[in-house]
């Protein structure tokens, strides 16, 4: 079953075309990589399926629905969330704050903030049903955090992380939202080995909840080893899918990624 | 059956005990301070009125507004008009100045809030002379001569006297810490908080960022409303130059000395700024005996240098670092 | 009818030739350092009333205006190393601040020093007024006018046709890379700081024969020039020009019709309105989100 649908997307910067047409279904539940040699547009195409970007032609779907043309919070609402090359944390906040304010932006049922009487104003009167709902999330959070690296260091201010917790906590406050497509852009790279195994447990255990992944990732090795399928791009068309067996063997892949080891 | 939650008592609460605290503090001084000194402690509250709300815009939500004076004079003509010419108790207008200002800063939002930074800061800027000149323009709010005789509060027939505007404005700072601090500890604080470092990040959350953004700057516009009303009434006379863009760059003075990104720096900044310039006003002529006018504005944009440079978190940070560790 | 408002274009060309002055002074830093200076008018002043108040104790005039550009350079220079510099790596919302904290404080150091009397200057060259098409323009306006020419044609060779000015632009265009070959970028923030001081100090000498000086038109001044460099996209020196006229124009013929307490409620309008509708301004190119 079709979970996400990205129908003909092109995306051209003045006479740079980083996207052309390109078309593949990521089914619901699977991990879907995505592959290409630096420039191939991988990055543009997560821009474009968060709304970051809105595609010069084409459109993107969600269970039918077209995602294209929605800002990044309304995508985000309605399901597709994303991490970023370079983690992006909220300065100022704790771990624990961080996670537990993804939890709130769900919670709220569409974008956040909700009407003012339920968000703004409950919370400056410091409505005992307000702060009910926020001392939850702080509980969940905790939960969340358990199992990983973080789980003792909720206290902690985020610019006090190293890039690895960084990593990771990017990767959990997109777990919290509870989304049916998660982008992970590179969400590897500049990790140590203890820290790529967890991460690989998390998009393992994503995947059994039915959560949709599409990854980047650089490391080729893991990418096909976790991947249930893969599309390659390379000079923003789409130049191969399939499954990671199949793609590993085309030749027109190994020539785009020549002198890249596919094993 | 399951365990009810523990609810964790409001963040305000314990601030609150404190503001009450320094409201007991406030009534008992102006009992016997001069009522030239009175007036300064009614000027601080209203000051601080403003820079709390300006705190929750700027400093949590990490916009700028460099026109913030143009929503204290919303509220103030808001009030003075109603009052002049309907004979609208200053209670009323009070409420009627702060809906006011927060209507005119909702519309004005849709503008100003898409720009960023410089754009955002010259925006506001813009917008508030705009104000400003409407001030000047318009005869009917008694144009560049302003409006006098505005009547004053009173409570069962009882006119406020100085003392009596000294414990509103510093009630109206209790309750107006109150709400700022609960809303800070809230998860709306933290959204405010992580628009200002990551908003891409937050809206990948589905947090709508100008959204947030729109609903902070038109509560600051309420703060400032509020203070403004008031205000009017304490003066009893307010023209257009009370509510120039000068105005607007000492409460972002007051907010960066106080700290911006917090909720009691509001206080500090606006005692710091009022106070110091009350003495320079004293001491420049001792010193420089040829020194004509506001010539303190000079040394007010100086401390708003050195305190970016030296101190940039605000002469506040550093206790409430202490307590965080 | 035609008359006066042909007139009111003529007022608004001589002050958007300032106007153009100051948006340069804002193009210049901003496209050096990324900073949009909130002090710029205030050269403005400073030129204004040094040469005025030299003037007026016996100098030369146009002596006076020569040491007036240099005081407004020299104020710039220390502008730049004692507020500007050490506050390096800064967040954009505390350098706006810290140039806003420079305005106030330069504008209060104007108050102390020349008090809040408006000075005059006499005009550069006598002759009677010029009369253009049934207009009528004073003789100062031709060194307004002239000033600009100068000052745009300097920073079109200089730009152009100078090998810093290449250092600049390459500068400007990569700061990492320009700094591996050596260009100084810290060099070029002072003298950004320094030239925009001067020709918003030269702006002020030659426009104070026209409507005399006060300590506090600095904020007018450097507000204009703002919008100025908004109108023309901020990052061009061909638009910080055409921005000055366009502004000058537009808010002495508006102010002309309706009445002048309006002028500069309308300028911002218009800003306001080109911020919402063209952000990159009139003449900039449409810039994507990255």
């Amino acid at each position: 079953m079709t979970a996400l649908a990205v129908r003909g997307v092109t995306m051209r910067f003045g006479g740079v075309v980083a996207l052309d047409e390109v078309s593949f279904d990521a089914r619901g539940g699977e991990v879907l990589g995505v592959m290409g040699p630096n420039g191939a547009g991988k990055t543009t195409l997560f821009n474009v399926i968060s709304g970051v970007q809105r595609p010069t032609a084409g459109e993107v779907l969600l269970n039918g629905a077209r995602l294209s043309g929605r800002p990044v919070h309304e995508v985000a609402a309605r399901g597709v969330t994303r991490t970023f090359q370079t983690p992006l944390m909220f300065w100022g906040l704790t771990v624990r704050e961080s996670v537990a304010l993804a939890l709130a932006a769900r919670d709220s049922g569409t974008t956040y903030p909700p009407r003012p009487d339920r968000s703004l104003v409950a919370s400056g009167f410091g409505l005992r049903a307000r702060r009910a709902v926020d001392a939850r999330f702080h509980d969940e959070a905790d939960a969340l955090l358990a199992h990983t690296k973080l789980a003792r260091i909720g206290d902690r201010g985020t610019e006090t992380l190293a890039f690895g917790e960084e990593r990771i906590l990017e990767l959990v406050r997109a777990l919290a939202l509870a989304p049916a497509v998660l982008l992970l852009d590179e969400p590897l790279s500049g990790l140590n080995p203890d820290e790529i195994d967890d991460v690989l447990g998390a998009v393992r255990a994503a995947r059994a909840d039915g959560i949709t992944v599409l990854l980047i990732e650089h490391a080729v090795g893991e990418l096909l080893a976790l991947a249930d399928r893969v599309v390659v791009l390379d000079h923003g068309r789409t130049i191969a899918q399939g499954s990671a067996a199949e793609v590993a063997r085309d030749p027109v892949v190994v020539d785009a990624y020549i002198g890249d080891a596919l094993t | 059956m399951s365990v009810p939650p523990v609810v964790p008592s409001s963040p305000g609460t314990a601030h609150l005990r404190v503001a009450f605290g320094v409201l007991a503090v406030v009534a008992a001084a102006v009992w016997f301070l001069p009522s030239y000194y009175t007036g300064l402690v009614t000027l601080i509250g209203l000051y601080a009125l403003v820079t709390i709300g300006l705190n929750l815009f700027m400093g949590y939500a990490g916009q700028v507004s460099l026109g913030q004076a143009a929503f204290v004079g919303i509220g103030a003509y808001t009030s003075a008009v109603l009052a002049l010419r309907a004979g609208v108790t200053p209670w009323i207008g009070t409420l009627a100045g702060a809906l006011a200002a927060a209507l005119v800063a909702y519309v004005l939002s849709f503008v100003a809030l898409r720009l960023r930074e410089h754009l955002l800061a010259l925006a506001t800027l813009a917008l508030g002379i705009v104000i400003g000149v409407v001030f000047n323009e318009w005869e009917f709010i008694g144009g560049s001569s302003g409006l006098k005789g505005i009547p004053g509060f009173a409570i069962a027939g009882h006119p406020f006297d100085v003392r009596g505007y000294a414990l509103l404005s510093w009630a109206l700072v209790a309750v107006g810490i109150w709400f700022a601090a609960n809303l800070v500890g809230s998860s709306y604080g933290r959204a405010l908080i992580a628009i200002a470092s990551g908003e891409l990040a937050a809206e990948a959350l589905g947090v709508d960022g100008e959204r947030l953004k729109r609903q902070t700057f038109v509560l600051s516009a309420v703060y400032a409303g509020i203070a403004g009303a008031v205000y009017a009434s304490y003066a009893s006379y307010i023209d257009p130059s009370s509510f120039a863009f000068l105005l607007s760059v000492n409460f972002v003075l007051m907010s960066v000395i106080g700290g911006m990104r917090t909720v009691w720096g509001a206080i500090v900044g606006a005692a710091v700024v009022v106070v110091l310039g009350q003495a320079l006003q004293a001491l420049v002529p001792l010193v420089l005996p040829s020194a004509r006018g506001d010539v303190q504005s000079f040394f007010l944009g100086a401390i708003l240098i050195a305190m970016l440079i030296l101190a940039p978190r605000g002469i506040t940070s550093r206790w409430s670092e202490a307590r965080r560790a | 009818m035609i008359a006066a408002l042909w007139q009111y274009v003529l007022a608004g060309v001589v002050v958007g030739a300032i106007y153009a002055l100051v948006a340069a002074g804002f193009v210049l830093i901003y496209q050096v350092t990324g900073i949009i200076n909130f002090a710029q008018g205030e050269f403005v002043m400073i030129g204004g009333m040094t040469a005025a108040s030299l003037a007026a104790s016996g100098m030369p005039t146009l002596a006076a205006a020569a040491l007036a550009v240099v005081v407004a350079a020299l104020t710039g220079a220390l502008a730049y190393v004692l507020a500007i510099r050490p506050a390096r790596g800064a967040s954009t919302v505390t350098l706006i601040f810290i140039t806003l904290g420079l305005s106030v404080a330069l504008r209060g150091l104007g108050l102390y020093v020349w008090g809040t009397n408006p000075l005059s200057l006499p005009a550069f060259s006598g002759g009677s007024a010029i009369t253009l098409f049934g207009g009528v323009l004073p003789p100062q306006a031709l060194w307004v006018l002239g000033t600009d020419v100068l000052v745009f044609a300097a920073l079109y060779v200089f730009f152009r046709h100078t090998y810093a000015g290449t250092a600049v632009r390459a500068a400007v265009a990569n700061p990492p890379i320009a700094s591996t070959f050596g260009i100084p970028l810290r060099t070029f923030a002072f003298w950004s700081f320094v030239a925009a001081a001067a020709i918003g100090g030269l702006g002020g000498v030659v426009l104070t024969p026209i409507p005399g000086a006060t300590y506090d038109m600095g904020l007018t001044y450097g507000l204009a020039g703002f919008v100025a460099a908004i109108l023309g996209g901020l990052e061009s020196l061909p638009g910080a020009l055409l921005g000055g006229f366009v502004l000058g124009i537009v808010e002495k013929v508006s102010g002309g019709l309706l009445s002048t307490g309006w002028e500069e409620g309308i300028g911002f309008l218009i800003l306001v309105l080109v911020l919402v509708a063209r952000p990159q301004g009139l003449l900039g190119r449409r810039v994507r989100r990255a």
